[in-house]
């Protein structure tokens, strides 16, 4: 593993999540815009709170763990700090990707307790607002991780529960 | 808003580090005070005692006052008045005094818990109430006694004593001890060393009341210091206690009749250098009123660290370490190209000292994670106290090994499941004195307490000489339970294992057939998750004894890397015991469990491929056996591939799965990647307990 490619995290958007999450901890709850970044499984946008995001990385060797559900493709180091990393496709009921894509991120994700959790999407793309009023409920199509839809251009964002998302249905 | 919630965060912060100091105060404080109540009732004031109960009113009285706190740095301030009456004898050291500081420091410790740190100010009022008491008390006292005889005691000496100083010296004059000046001279570069040992050997016979820069002709060199000693021996008799050979004895006051023992202390480095380096500052610290310097001095020669920095620290010595691997490589290809193979030879040798450097680094950043087990076995002594105090049990909790270190983490994580094994002993084990009388056992119950350290391990034995476990009984509520059939063949050691198990021990029934008590489960449970062991041994009549094993860090290990199918694992090399390759025929079968001759004797086996759910070898590949144990268990943990040992940094798995059975953790190991560690405790246990279901 080359110190050139771990300095190749330092992306646009990289910089832009990490502004925004920086900024996060000082915007309250009942903010009337939120920030989200976007990410992509197949064709189909979703989202997440931004100031869950602690960083983006790019697709990198991970170590799988025996014993762990599926959807858990195993564990990642992050300076120092060991994450497990779920795949997001399968977590969400999706087919296994083959695809090694470049586009292909590891977005991880910050517990309240500071614990780390890893989240492998397709891509990654861009930080969007949204207004709560215009959250629209969810069509109930997605086993409950999705609290709600946000509108952008002519098309819905599906916005995560993140705790859904993380509730693996495992340990306490 | 945000700027609002911004400061809340910083001030939960800062009240929370407030917290935390002034816990650490009021445990000090408490664990003096008993010392001191103890000590009174031999007659005396232990003067090392007061001041450091002194010393620490005065350090909470500063924090209380940094972080704003003003009643609770008024009432130590009236605390530190009572102490100071306590040492410089203006106020006897009875219980009326004793028990206004007790409450001082229980009403600090209601506060902090109520208040979170947060001092509301209708709560003060009990603080002004108790001020109100201790300034009552203090002018109610006696005016201190008339100058007394000072003759023979030379006046530049004696101008040159603080209060204090000039207190003790009264004391010790009072009490028939002589006084005798020690000078010697030290070379002026090491002379803190010399000093403090010259300290040590005079405070093994009497009290050092004060340490002076002697005035006299010394080389450039050298420097020498007069130390003002009382004790209860005469010159000669205190110049052969001193090794020092250059040091001379000067009596200015021969002792009288038969007098009281001297307070003779056990050496005490901290103090001891305290003094030294005070002393050479003493003219200006004593112009100045010194008793105040000297003792925050003494506060601020240590440094309290967030155990989290040390491990980020940990953490950068790991990244350090897999840059240095980095730097290896590159000297290598260095070398290989014989247009650059100079300048690879330079940065190998570079390489090489960093490593050494870099070694060095990680044993240093260890080394300051450990700490001494005697801080969890003092306030297991002072629970073991007041259990006496309250139950009118007579039991002795003997002490040894309190010196022996571990990190941080793990004494912290020990101190419930020892504290939990204690009070077993104490409530359970133990007979009441009227049955102990009829065993023909003395009536002092006793608990021993040992810790020592073997290899990588310590070990921690807590001991009692109660009614023992009786092992049918054990057996008997396993059975009712449904843990074992009927029929299940046990050995006793076996048996006497299933207090372990959940739910068995919770049993009231158990409790008093057997004498031990609630939640050795949990006690088991969280042993383990320090990657130790716990066992239990018990004769009936005789007593029990319950042995814990745990690795002395968690921070860094040896590890030695093992392949299996195309994947990588880590075993703590402090577990493994050796490794060997053997034959597939080897391998011998007895109820489908496998096993190997091991020198005689059979080892069982677990293929770690099928634990984990891996690709099998192919059918006849050599294998690597890594015999791995913990405490008195062995096991063969079959693996493809032996590969090499490096040190590594084990950290927990963050994630919404909380913990994998059989995997402690992982640990990036350089060009290697992220490597799993083997929980070889869980393994170990696993495969004893199928032993056990078999």
């Amino acid at each position: 593993m080359s110190l050139e490619a771990e300095a190749g995290v330092a992306e646009p958007f990289a910089h832009l999540a990490r502004g925004a999450a920086r900024r996060g901890e000082v915007v309250t709850e009942s903010a009337p815009e939120r920030e989200l970044l976007v990410l992509w499984l197949d064709e189909s946008p979703y989202a997440l709170p931004v100031e869950r995001v602690r960083e983006i990385v790019r697709l990198r060797p991970i170590t799988p763990v025996p014993r762990m559900p599926a959807s858990v493709c195993g564990v990642l180091s992050l300076r120092g700090e060991i994450a497990q990393v779920i795949d997001l496709r399968l977590r969400l009921g999706l087919p296994a990707s083959s695809d090694a894509s470049p586009r292909r991120r590891i977005v991880v994700l910050h517990g309240e307790d500071g614990q780390l959790t890893g989240l492998l999407v397709d891509r990654v793309s861009e930080v969007m607002r949204l207004r709560d009023e215009d959250l629209r409920p969810p069509t109930g199509r997605d086993a409950g991780t999705v609290i709600g839809l946000a509108p952008q251009g002519d098309r819905f964002v599906s916005v995560f529960d993140v705790e859904r998302v993380l509730d693996l249905g495992v340990g306490a | 808003m945000a700027a609002r919630r911004t400061q809340k965060q910083a001030r939960t912060r800062a009240t929370r580090e407030f917290v935390s100091e002034v816990e650490e105060i009021l445990e000090r404080m408490r664990a003096d005070l008993a010392d001191l109540a103890d000590a009174r009732a031999g007659g005396r004031l232990d003067p090392d005692l007061a001041n450091r109960l002194f010393r620490s009113a005065h350090s909470l009285k500063g924090i209380a006052g940094m972080f704003g706190f003003e009643g609770v740095s008024d009432l130590a301030h009236h605390m530190e008045d009572i102490l100071d009456g306590l040492r410089m004898g203006r106020l006897p050291p009875g219980a009326p005094a004793l028990a206004l500081l007790d409450e001082g420091v229980e009403l600090v410790a209601t506060l902090l818990e109520s208040e979170g740190g947060d001092f509301a100010a209708d709560s003060l009022s009990q603080v002004r109430s108790l001020i109100e008491r201790i300034v009552a008390s203090l002018t109610a006292a006696p005016a201190p006694s008339a100058d007394d005889d000072l003759d023979g005691i030379d006046p530049t000496v004696l101008r040159a004593l603080t209060e204090y100083e000039e207190h003790r010296l009264l004391e010790s004059l009072r009490s028939g001890c002589a006084i005798h000046l020690v000078e010697a001279s030290f070379e002026i570069l090491c002379f803190e060393e010399g000093l403090s040992e010259l300290t040590r050997s005079v405070r093994e016979v009497g009290e050092v009341l004060s340490t002076l820069p002697a005035p006299g002709d010394s080389p450039d060199s050298q420097i020498r210091f007069s130390l003002l000693v009382a004790t209860a021996c005469d010159a000669t008799a205190l110049h052969a206690r001193i090794e020092n050979p250059n040091a001379t004895v000067r009596t200015m006051r021969a002792s009288r009749g038969d007098p009281a023992p001297p307070q003779s202390k056990a050496p005490h480095d901290e103090a001891s250098t305290e003094l030294s380096s005070d002393a050479l500052f003493a003219d200006s610290a004593r112009a100045e009123g010194g008793s105040d310097l000297e003792s925050l001095k003494s506060i601020s020669d240590t440094v309290r660290v967030d155990i989290r920095k040390l491990d980020e620290l940990m953490n950068l010595v790991g990244e350090l370490v897999i840059q240095r691997g980095a730097i290896g490589a590159l000297a290598d290809r260095l070398l290989a190209d014989p247009m650059t193979s100079r300048i690879g030879r330079e940065l190998a040798k570079v390489h090489k000292s960093l490593e050494r450097r870099l070694a060095d680094l990680q044993a240093g950043v260890l080394e300051v994670r450990m700490v001494p087990l005697r801080q969890v076995f003092e306030k297991l002594s002072r629970v073991v106290r007041r259990l006496r105090r309250d139950l009118g049990k007579e039991v002795r909790l003997d002490i040894r090994g309190g010196d022996t270190e571990l990190d941080k983490l793990i004494v912290e994580q020990l101190a419930d499941p020892l504290m939990h094994v204690v009070r077993n002993a104490f409530d359970h084990a133990i007979e009441p004195a009227d049955e102990r009388v009829a065993a023909g056992k003395p009536v002092e119950g006793s608990i021993r307490l040992e810790a020592l350290q073997r290899g990588n391990h310590v070990v921690i034995e807590v001991a009692d000489d109660g009614r023992g476990i009786d092992p049918e009984a054990v057996r008997l509520r396993a059975c009712t339970l449904g843990l074992i059939e009927r029929d299940t063949v046990l050995s006793r050691k076996e048996i006497l294992d299933l207090i372990f198990a959940p739910g068995l021990s919770t049993s009231a029934q158990v409790t008093e057939t057997s004498g031990r008590g609630v939640g050795m489960d949990v006690v088991r449970e969280n042993v383990t998750a320090l990657g130790g062991l716990v066992h239990v041994d018990s004769q009936v009549g005789r007593g029990t004894t319950v042995v814990f094993t745990l690795p002395i860090t968690l921070a860094i290990i040896r590890a030695l890397t093992v392949g299996v199918a195309d994947q990588r694992f880590a075993i703590p090399l402090t577990t493994v015991l050796e490794t060997m390759l053997v034959d597939p025929e080897t391998i011998q079968r007895s109820e489908g469990r496998e096993f190997l001759n091991l020198r005689g004797e059979p080892l069982a086996l677990r293929r770690l491929h099928a634990e984990f759910g891996l690709d099998a070898p192919a059918p006849g590949a050599r294998q690597a056996v890594v015999i791995v144990g913990l405490g008195d268990l062995r096991l063969g943990l079959l693996v493809d591939r032996l590969e090499n040992q490096q040190d590594a940094v084990i950290k927990p798995i963050q994630g919404p799965v909380r913990s994998v059975r059989g995997i402690a953790g992982a640990t990036e190991l350089g060009d290697l990647g992220t490597v799993l560690v083997l929980d070889i405790a869980s393994l170990v246990e696993d495969a004893a307990k199928r032993r056990e279901a078999a």
